[in-house]
């Protein structure tokens, strides 16, 4: 059946996963991988809700396209500081960054 | 250009549209899942592409094409070029925690299945009034008119990311050479 | 104020109470230094509250009701309690023998203490003495009764431990202290439950409320007998009494003064106080009765077996003081007064002789002081014959017709064992005070070689201090002249027997002289016989074991060796004390409370504190500086709540 509700079940899937790879991935890339799974989930429910429900279907688009801007600028400050850590602390395992550990 | 017929939900092309969401929740599992970076990177190139896909059942050329650009074309490759900079691949690999893992998988599909019943509970209701208007004139027409502000911010955003991650990559280089 | 200086009345009895009470703060704020200052403050203090006393009998004598001053101290809605003045023939003749001794006392302290580093103190407390005691006599209310009772028990703590450098003075303070405070808990008890239950201790409405039977009957047994607690406490009842003989531990006037006299006769005062309160429950009188005999006998037994001067008039004390109880516990409201009446009178005159004795000889053994020649001192061998005479029951002294009026009482009740243990009871008194007079008066040898003492033996006379201590003479008179004049007392007071009767009782005085005329006769007459004799056998087995020529000067109760340890040790009374207080208290309720405190309160604490460390440590471990367990615990709460909200 394709209605909405498959499509917001798609993204909610995307997001879940993503999630789960946010949360139990060690390597600080694959969380940044995952982290893009959740935006990419995010912007399905966008445009789905554009595609069924919203009243001008051009406004749903412009949000996706700035989501998707931001998810690149995103991606390349976490690049960056990624490579600052991993200068750091020799690693990109995200258990060696406990500093703040009480 | 209106491809709404070719794709439109009604016809009897639920094959393609269920593959691509095989395709796409496939990407997204081999992203999750595997400890080899590599494989991550390939899975969540293939799961991107499956969103543009997506994007292309949803009647919207334009932003399919946008997220091959953006997300495959550019984010991607920029991960792989991290990936060869830190090079991560003979480093450790250390067990699995289980109970992480299944602690996070259990937070996660509690966040699912909160999504979902939201999903499912509410009752969608459609605009009364929608217009058909699909081209990417308009889309065009509206980013430099009505959400001009926000198209310049974004600019804006972009420009200090660069900056910042040109700072931050480079600062910390200077810091230990 | 002006109601004050208007009323002749209250402005004497304002003046008699509360003249000592400044006194005593001059003396202890202004000249502790200097001792002629603060002795003659004290004692003009003193007697000036004699004055005034004397003036308001004098004034009062045919007084019909009773006057009263009272302000509101305490008001609610339904309590009441009044501070002020209570002035009928009972609180103005109490006051009278107060101010008197008191008055006595301190003039012979000039002689007795004289040249003691801390008689501004002696006398401050002294002062202090004798403003809570006329306080105390004269109160309205017996809240007011209670809390100058209190400050008597307070004179008497710091009096007998005045001595502070003895520790067994020091104990002997405590004990008294502690003891009657025991039987003020009850006093105190027995107080809130009448104000609680009855709304009001005005001394007057609860003997009208009492006679009338307006208070319900449970109420008035009740705090009856809890009342009557203080007066076990405070007058030395049976099991509370170990503590008058250890109070010998101050100074002889003081013993005269407070134990003996005034200060244990206020237990007795208060039950005469309120009798008619008392008289209407059976029950509180039933055992007043019982305790008040089993003193007597006891105390009696204990004074045959001391050789010390003033424990045997302690225990001649508490044994009249139980005398008097029986008095009252029988139905005798006057002749337990007149008894309490005389008892001052030469209980205190054989105290002040003693005082001499002891102040001569510095030692307080009769023995010692027979064979010291303690007989040359002639003033005060008499007195002390006399008072002897007196406490044992002869013919014409006071304590001869104070004793019949209560034997009489006691012939009254239908059970006749009362009238048996009073009877015993006059038997030992004479028996025991004789022995002492004898002891002193006929030593079997006197000591010799102490040459010092001899020359005074023969160059005594009946100025002997005057040439012991030359310059020193007013000591003699000052301790000479009170012996003297209490001597006189108790040789006259006997004889104002009805006058007496008549000014405490004047409404059923008639019909008490009519139903003393009918009982007179038969009954009386052999109730006399029988009383007398019991006196003089006592005196003649007295004289028989010590008096006379080529006695042993042994008692017969040296041949029972058990018994004679058995009352020497005061019916081990203190031991038994002393094993509750070890058991019962100490391993039972201080264990508890000191467990409790340790593990309880503390381990509570302890525990809380520990629960809060090892908590934190426990918690610290959410605090793991690991990024993704947060968001672990923030994505699940998020989504719970949001299921929470989709499912309502």
């Amino acid at each position: 059946m394709n209605s909405l509700s498959s499509y917001l079940f798609v993204a909610a899937a995307l997001f879940s996963l993503g999630l789960l790879g946010v949360l139990q991935r060690r390597n600080l890339i694959g969380m940044l991988i995952s982290i893009e799974l959740m935006l990419n989930g995010a912007n399905i429910n966008f445009m789905a809700f554009n595609r069924f429900l919203a009243p001008e279907p051009a406004v749903g688009q412009i949000v996706t396209l700035f989501v998707m801007g931001i998810a690149a600028a995103e991606a390349a400050i976490g690049l960056s500081i990624i490579l600052a850590l991993f200068r750091q602390l020799r690693s990109i395992n995200i258990e060696r960054a406990q500093e703040l550990k009480g | 250009m209106t491809l709404g017929g070719i794709f439109s939900v009604e016809t009897a092309a639920q094959g393609p549209f269920w593959m691509v969401v095989g395709l796409t929740l496939a990407g997204a599992v081999i992203a999750v899942f595997p400890r080899n970076i590599v494989y991550n990177v390939f899975g969540l190139v293939l799961a991107l592409t499956g969103v543009a896909g997506l994007y292309l059942f949803l009647n919207s050329i334009f932003v399919a094409m946008m997220q091959l650009l953006i997300y495959v074309g550019a984010i991607c490759i920029a991960i792989v070029f991290a990936i060869m900079l830190s090079r991560p691949l003979h480093l450790e690999a250390p067990k699995r925690n289980m109970a992480k893992v299944a602690a996070a998988a259990g937070a996660s599909f509690l966040f699912f299945a909160a999504n979902l019943a939201v999903v499912f509970k509410t009752g969608w209701q459609a605009e009364a009034q929608r217009s058909g208007d699909w081209t990417v004139a308009t889309i065009g027409h509206m980013m430099l008119t009505r959400y001009n502000l926000v198209f310049e911010v974004i600019s804006l955003v972009l420009l200090v990311a660069i900056i910042g991650a040109i700072l931050t990559a480079g600062y910390s280089r200077r810091l230990t050479s | 104020m002006m109601q004050l200086l208007k009323d002749p009345i209250l402005l004497a009895v304002a003046t008699a109470t509360s003249l000592p009470f400044l006194a005593m703060v001059v003396i202890l704020i202004f000249t502790r230094h200097n001792v002629r200052l603060s002795c003659s403050i004290s004692v003009g203090s003193i007697s000036i509250s004699l004055l005034s006393a004397l003036y308001l009998l004098i004034t009062l004598r045919h007084a019909t009701a009773p006057i009263e001053y009272q302000t509101a101290w305490l008001l609610s809605q339904n309590v009441f309690v009044s501070f002020g003045y209570l002035l009928d023939p009972l609180s103005m003749l109490m006051l009278t023998i107060v101010a008197t001794i008191a008055f006595l006392v301190q003039v012979y302290s000039l002689g007795y203490m004289a040249g003691d580093p801390g008689i501004t103190r002696y006398y401050a407390f002294q002062s202090l003495f004798a403003w809570a005691m006329m306080t105390m006599v004269i109160a309205p209310g017996m809240m007011q009764l209670y809390i100058f009772w209190e400050l008597v028990g307070l004179a008497s703590y710091l009096l007998i431990g005045y001595y502070y450098e003895k520790t067994s003075a020091q104990q002997a303070g405590k004990k008294a202290f502690v003891m009657t405070r025991l039987g003020d808990i009850g006093f105190f008890l027995g107080l809130v439950v009448l104000l609680l239950g009855y709304g009001n201790l005005n001394i007057l409405d609860m003997n009208q409320a009492g006679a009338a039977h307006k208070i319900p009957q449970y109420l008035l047994t009740i705090s009856a007998m809890l009342i009557f607690c203080g007066v076990i406490g405070k007058s030395a009842q049976f099991p509370l009494m170990t503590w008058l003989p250890d109070a010998m531990e101050g100074p002889t006037p003081v013993s005269a003064l407070l134990h003996s006299a005034t200060m244990v006769a206020a237990g007795v005062y208060m039950f005469s106080r309120i009798f008619p309160f008392f008289a209407a429950s059976p029950t509180a009188m039933a055992m007043a009765l019982a305790i008040g005999t089993i003193t007597t006998l006891l105390a009696s037994t204990m004074a045959m077996a001391t050789y010390d001067l003033k424990q045997v008039w302690a225990y001649s004390t508490i044994s009249q003081l139980g005398f008097m109880v029986m008095g009252l516990a029988a139905g005798g409201y006057f002749a337990g007064v007149f008894h309490l009446t005389t008892h001052a009178g030469f209980k205190a005159l054989l105290f002040l002789c003693s005082g001499v004795f002891i102040h001569e000889y510095h030692t307080n053994d009769m023995r010692v002081i027979g064979q010291k020649g303690g007989r040359k001192l002639y003033i005060p061998m008499i007195c002390m014959t006399v008072g002897a005479l007196a406490l044992a029951g002869i013919f014409p002294f006071a304590g001869f017709f104070s004793k019949e009026a209560i034997l009489g009482v006691l012939a009254g009740q239908s059970n006749k064992i009362w009238l048996i243990g009073g009877l015993l009871g006059a038997f030992l008194t004479a028996y025991y005070s004789f022995r002492l007079i004898f002891f002193v008066a006929c030593p079997k040898e006197m000591a010799a070689g102490h040459g010092h003492e001899e020359a005074d033996d023969h160059g005594h006379g009946h100025g002997g201090h005057d040439s012991h201590e030359g310059h020193h003479s007013y000591i003699f008179w000052c301790m000479a002249i009170p012996l003297i004049i209490l001597a006189g007392v108790t040789l006259v007071l006997g004889f104002s027997q009805s006058s007496l009767e008549h000014f405490l009782l004047p409404q059923s005085a008639a019909a008490h002289g009519a139903a003393n005329e009918g009982g007179h006769g038969g009954g009386h007459l052999a109730l006399l016989i029988t009383a007398v004799s019991c006196a003089i056998g006592g005196i003649l087995l007295a004289w028989w074991e010590f008096g006379r020529k080529g006695a042993k000067q042994e008692g017969f109760l040296r041949r029972f060796v058990r018994v004679e340890e058995l009352f020497a040790r005061r019916w081990y009374m203190d031991d038994i004390l002393r094993f509750l207080l070890d058991s019962v208290v100490y391993c039972g309720f201080t264990n508890i409370f000191t467990r409790n405190d340790r593990r309880v309160i503390d381990g509570g604490l302890d525990g809380f504190c520990r629960f809060t460390v090892g908590s934190g440590r426990v918690a610290s471990f959410l605090q793991s500086g690991m990024l993704q367990y947060n968001l672990m615990v923030m994505i699940a709460v998020v989504g719970l709540i949001i299921l929470v909200f989709v499912s309502r």
